[in-house]
């Protein structure tokens, strides 16, 4: 395959667009990124920029606007936003022309016949334009609807291709045949119940609101794996300990509801829901906001523990930054449904580049008295601090890996102050 | 440290009665909170701060129990007084802020009326209490002046003289208040004038289409109003221009509207709306003018000039400068009046206050006798009552009616020694009604589990109060109010007559112009809008009208924040205001916190879990565990020497912005308070925890004259333990970057 695993999820000019009267509300505006296998990627911003919005369009929570997710190299979402634009646009451009043309009314016989040909020109030009784009909208749909096909069919045939050996092997046995025959059956079901995205999991801020609360520990943790289709008990339930163990919970606990435990244990069990899927990647969704601060340490250290021992990548989102840059290797910072910067975690602490992120790095309080009396919050104005009426701003690498949402003056600017 | 004690809370044990048994919440806490400064409470949630909080406030949960201790505040104790006197603390004295801004504010009410509403309760409350303590005021000093009369027959004067000059002082109280009612009046119209045609500035200045006609109109109508007032008889004249300018381009915007509507053949809403002209804007820029100069002349006193124009009803004292007017009256009111009636008011007050002062030996006396009776503890509850009576009456008598500053000690004293007492008899432990229920349904359980059933409910003794306990808090009554009296008949040489004097005649005056201050929906419109700017809300005159979901989180809590300081507190109580706020927004509202508390002197609790924001806000931090102070101290102290585990445990498991070695976190979860360790409560979390812990609670170590703190490893036996290397490392970089740093 010609997938590259050095990155695990590519988010390519993704738009989640909500319906908001007549208007649209830009909950998350052209943000593109990238996350490495392994690594831990942060995302902050103030409340209602978007950042929750981001983690959840990526596990097509919502259906996104336009844009692209890829995971693993594979389509996993697109939005056909921005090719129908693309088709009213070129529809309207053809309009005015052809308006333009037929306006020329005493023109002779000859002129007539330039402006026909010149009409069907344009016709035949638009035409192309929205076939093309009515491809791209098609395989946008497509591709959301076939990943999970494709994955079950590499799935089937990587399971093929390990059974067919171990069938030549008990060639002859027919014993042993019947039971690998059964157990490749039993495999090949759940394989083709099994979807791409499942891949990737989330854990929720608020681990009351998410956990069922009719539902036991048990039921709750095994559910991602009775919904794929295993119904060996045994085999979930010893699945169900093994997970309670590595997230700190004992068996016993199990059997319980969730109301019966504390808000960090329930968080924990949060986690293990997520983990019992074998994720590659696991969306962390402000995890420890709503735990007390004795207990956030606790879940903090785990997430590191399983991070290491499962070799998982977490998009990590969160508003207080002393636990992101604790945290993560490289964070985002969103303002508003765009990401304005976007460094090593280090880098974008030493050397902030935009102004929002000097002023979100100023408003930290630290536990020291004296310097906080000190510490004084720069302020952020959007439109004192950017002239974006003649330039329009794009997302521009500044120095390797750092990337700033900035126009070509500021992008001089920029480039000055990191020499 | 040499600061006025705010708030003192003393030994205050607090409980709750459940179903499953009695959460021990708050466990004999005391601290002091100083005038203009922050304290900070910090704890894991359970801990009981926020009980404490409440318990301040008095709204605790109805299921709550105040074991033990005593929150004082202003002579009063807050546990002790009756909710309507509490009433008359909460919101006035003592506000709060809580965590969740939403639910503190009403969701189907315009912010502005959410403000306003208490302001103009407020208001209307405070005009009457005007009224009545000016009359009462009045009608106490002329009593005592016919009573000092009575006791110096060799005075020059009689007792109809005083009748007369009471009368004379009450009835140009009364001119100088209708005079300055209309003089506010006139004022406040002036104020809405500049207000309304701010308003259409604003919207002219952003090319927005107004209804030009109809606001000319109300501004014309509040001109109408200032005219011919005493407030603005010396710019007859001038506003006599302004009104023929204003009534020119009226008629022109007139014209200009109906032109407008003619043309259209349906006038539909909105049709009559213009943009203002610019000669209306040169008019209304001209009227602002001379309006806002109207309002920075000079103030007159209305108490000289009201017994000026008492007794020359026909002479016109507006058209001569404020300060001239002063002058001349202030000078009439003294040579006419007011010597004699000071000479005669000095006469009483001296007589009184010896009065009290004999009054109050005599009170001493009886405190001491009603200590020695209750501490006999040998009492029935017919004699305890006679003697709290006999108490109360002394105490009563010892009250100076002319002090302006009520003797809360004194006066809230009565109730308080009843409670305890009536507690007494009804709660402590030898009440036979409740012990015999207890007794009979534990019988009654004991014979369900002998028959081998299952029960699973539990009898939960009333609560009970030891004897020695409760006369010790009788006799912490008792005593509070004694050493308040000895030290006032200590200081009694020091009584200056002349300052009383002045005071009482302050007292009344201000008490007349309390009666006159009206506020109208619209002042209070103006007030709120400049609160709600004085917490950085833009654009005030426009959210005015919103509702709470209108707004975001942070403005919500600004809002709430300005609630709050309408009724200029004292004291403000924060429950966590920035936990559900993020991190931009939460350092706005703790500046905006800092700032207020400077400009308006108030004294803060600040309760809350995150120690980043206490750096910020605390002077002072008590950081709580399981309901009790652990460790209390200034701030630098607590950051930079700290010395509980729990502190330590606290300060390790939080991230900072160069922390990259593995967080600290403390193992388990807080104990369960239904049945509290006997020992430390941390200890079963605490990786330094002794055998002593599990066994004793650990008294208060002092570190230093303003550090303490509860743990055994302060004692001089125990052994030297490191603090964890993640807290040394950090104040190490701290010290590093700020410099030169405290201890």
């Amino acid at each position: 395959m010609e997938n590259n695993y050095e990155v695990l999820l590519k988010v390519d000019h993704l738009c989640q667009y909500f319906r908001l009267g007549r208007k649209d509300l830009k909950a998350v505006d052209d943000v593109s990124f990238e996350i490495k296998k392994g690594e831990s990627f942060g995302l902050v911003g103030e409340s209602g920029c978007g950042k929750t919005t981001t983690g959840r369009s990526i596990i097509k929570l919502y259906n996104i606007t336009s844009g692209n997710v890829y995971f693993k190299g594979q389509r996993i979402g697109a939005g056909t936003r921005s090719y129908k634009d693309a088709i009213a646009a070129a529809r309207a451009d053809a309009a005015e022309k052809i308006k333009l043309l037929r306006a020329e009314k005493n023109a002779d016989d000859a002129r007539k016949a330039a402006i026909r040909e010149e009409i069907q020109k344009i016709n035949k030009e638009l035409g192309a334009v929205v076939d093309k784009n009515r491809a791209l909208i098609k395989d946008a749909k497509s591709d959301s609807k076939e990943v999970d096909k494709q994955y079950v069919k590499s799935l089937i045939q990587a399971l093929e291709a390990e059974y067919a050996e171990k069938f030549r092997a008990a060639e002859g046995n027919a014993e042993k045949l019947k039971a690998l025959k059964k157990e490749f059956n039993n495999r090949c079901r759940v394989a083709k119940k099994s979807r791409l995205i499942t891949q990737i999991q989330m854990i929720f801020q608020d681990p009351i609101a998410s956990l069922d609360p009719r539902m036991t520990v048990r039921d709750i943790i095994a559910e991602g794996l009775v919904i794929n289709g295993i119904t060996d008990k045994d085999y979930i339930n010893e699945k169900v300990y093994e997970i309670l163990e590595m997230v700190g919970l004992v068996r016993e606990h199990a059997d319980r509801y969730p109301h019966e435990f504390s808000g960090g244990q329930r968080q924990r069990i949060g986690i293990a829901r997520a983990v019992i899927m074998q994720p590659e990647m696991i969306i962390a969704d402000e995890p420890i906001s709503a735990l007390d601060v004795s207990i956030q340490a606790q879940v903090i250290n785990l997430l590191n523990d399983l991070r290491e021992r499962l070799g998982l990548t977490i998009m990590f989102i969160a508003h207080d930054l002393s636990v992101v840059k604790y945290f993560s290797d490289r964070i985002g910072v969103m303002y508003f449904g765009k990401i304005v910067e976007l460094a090593d975690s280090d880098e974008l602490f030493n050397n902030p580049l935009h102004p929002y992120t000097k002023s979100l790095l100023s408003a930290i309080p630290l536990p020291d008295p004296v310097y906080e009396k000190q510490r004084t919050r720069i302020p952020y104005n959007p439109i004192a601090e950017h002239d974006y009426s003649v330039d329009t701003p794009s997302f521009r690498e500044i120095t390797p890996g750092h990337f700033v949402y900035c126009n070509d003056i500021e992008e001089k600017k920029y480039r000055q102050l990191v020499k | 440290m040499n600061k006025e004690i705010k708030l003192s809370v003393n030994d205050l044990k607090v409980s709750f009665r459940t179903d499953a048994g009695k959460v021990q919440a708050v466990r004999n806490i005391s601290f002091d909170l100083y005038k203009g400064e922050t304290l900070a409470i910090v704890g894991e949630s359970g801990s009981g701060k926020s009980v404490t909080s409440k318990a301040i406030m008095g709204i605790s949960a109805v299921n709550a129990i105040y074991e033990s201790g005593e929150i004082l505040y202003d002579g009063q104790d807050l546990v002790r007084i009756p909710e309507e006197e509490m009433h008359k603390l909460r919101g006035d004295k003592i506000a709060m802020i809580f965590q969740d801004p939403l639910s503190s504010l009403n969701p189907i009410m315009r912010i502005g009326r959410q403000i306003t509403e208490a302001m103009l309760l407020k208001n209307k409350a405070n005009r009457k209490e005007g009224r009545v303590t000016f009359n009462k005021t009045l009608a106490e000093l002329s009593e005592m002046m016919k009573r000092a009369l009575a006791d110096t027959p060799d005075a020059n004067v009689s007792i109809s003289d005083v009748e007369r000059y009471i009368k004379t002082f009450d009835d140009f109280n009364i001119q100088a208040i209708k005079l300055e009612n209309s003089y506010n009046a006139a004022r406040t119209a002036a104020e809405e004038m500049i207000a309304v045609i701010e308003d259409l500035l604003f919207l002219t200045e952003k090319k927005q289409k107004v209804d030009v006609v109809s606001t000319l109109g109300l501004i014309g109508r509040r001109l109408k109003e200032i005219d011919d007032k005493f407030f603005a008889s010396k710019y007859v004249d001038t506003l006599k221009t302004h009104k023929s300018a204003l009534d020119g381009v009226k008629r022109a915007e007139r014209k200009k509207v109906t032109i407008v509507d003619s043309a259209k053949k349906f006038v539909g809403a909105g049709a009559s709306k213009n943009e203002a002209s610019p000669e209306t804007v040169q008019v209304l820029e001209a009227l602002k003018k001379t309006a806002k100069e109207m309002l920075e002349q000079p103030q007159y006193n209305f108490f000289r000039i009201g017994y000026y124009v008492y007794k020359h009803p026909e002479t016109d004292l507006s058209r001569m400068p404020a300060d001239e007017a002063n002058e001349i009256a202030g000078k009439f009111l003294n040579e006419d009046f007011m010597d004699s009636f000071i000479a005669l008011e000095k006469i009483a007050v001296q007589y009184s206050f010896d009065k009290t002062i004999q009054n109050k030996k005599a009170a001493i006396v009886a405190l001491e006798n009603a200590i020695n009776f209750f501490r006999a503890g040998t009492f029935s509850a017919q004699e305890a009552d006679v003697t709290c009576k006999n108490v109360n009456k002394s105490v009563l008598s010892a009250i100076d009616p002319l002090a302006i500053v009520k003797d809360n000690v004194a006066y809230t004293f009565g109730g308080a020694l009843q409670r305890e007492v009536e507690k007494y008899f009804f709660y402590v432990k030898n009440n036979p009604k409740e012990e015999a229920r207890f007794a009979r349904q534990t019988a009654q359980r004991e014979a369900l589990l002998a028959k081998g059933k299952k029960v699973d409910w539990k009898i939960v003794p009333k609560s009970v109060i030891e004897p020695e306990v409760q006369i010790e808090t009788i006799v912490s009554v008792l005593s509070r109010v004694m050493n308040k009296f000895k030290a006032d008949v200590e200081t009694a040489e020091t009584f200056n007559v002349d300052k009383r004097c002045v005071e009482i005649i302050d007292y009344l005056k201000e008490k007349a112009s309390q009666v006159v201050y009206t506020l109208t929906k619209r002042i209070a419109k103006e007030k709120a809008i400049k609160l709600m700017e004085e917490v950085g809300i833009p654009e005030a005159r426009m959210r005015y009208r919103q509702y709470p979901f209108e707004f975001s989180g942070g403005m919500r809590q600004r809002i709430v924040i300005a609630i709050a300081l309408s009724a200029n507190p004292d004291i403000l109580i924060c429950d966590e205001p920035t936990t559900a706020l993020d991190v931009t927004i939460q350092a706005q509202i703790l500046e905006l916190i800092n700032r207020l508390k400077r400009e308006h002197n108030l004294s803060i609790i600040f309760i809350t879990h995150d120690l980043g924001v206490v750096a910020n806000m605390a002077d002072r931090i008590a950081v709580m565990y399981a309901g009790k102070i652990v460790e209390y101290g200034t701030a630098e102290e607590v950051f930079y020497n700290p010395q509980h585990p729990y502190t330590w445990a606290l300060l390790s498991s939080m991230p900072d912005l160069d922390t990259d070695e593995r967080l600290d976190a403390i193992p388990g979860t807080p104990p369960n308070m239904i049945y509290p360790p006997v020992g430390d409560a941390f200890a079963e979390r605490n990786k330094y925890a002794m055998e002593i812990d599990f066994e004793m609670q650990p008294p208060m170590y002092e570190v230093s004259p303003t550090h303490f703190a509860a743990t055994w490893l302060l004692h001089p036996n125990a052994p030297k333990v490191e603090i964890p290397k993640i807290i040394t490392e950090r104040i190490r970089r701290m010290k590093e970057r700020g410099g030169n740093h405290g201890e």
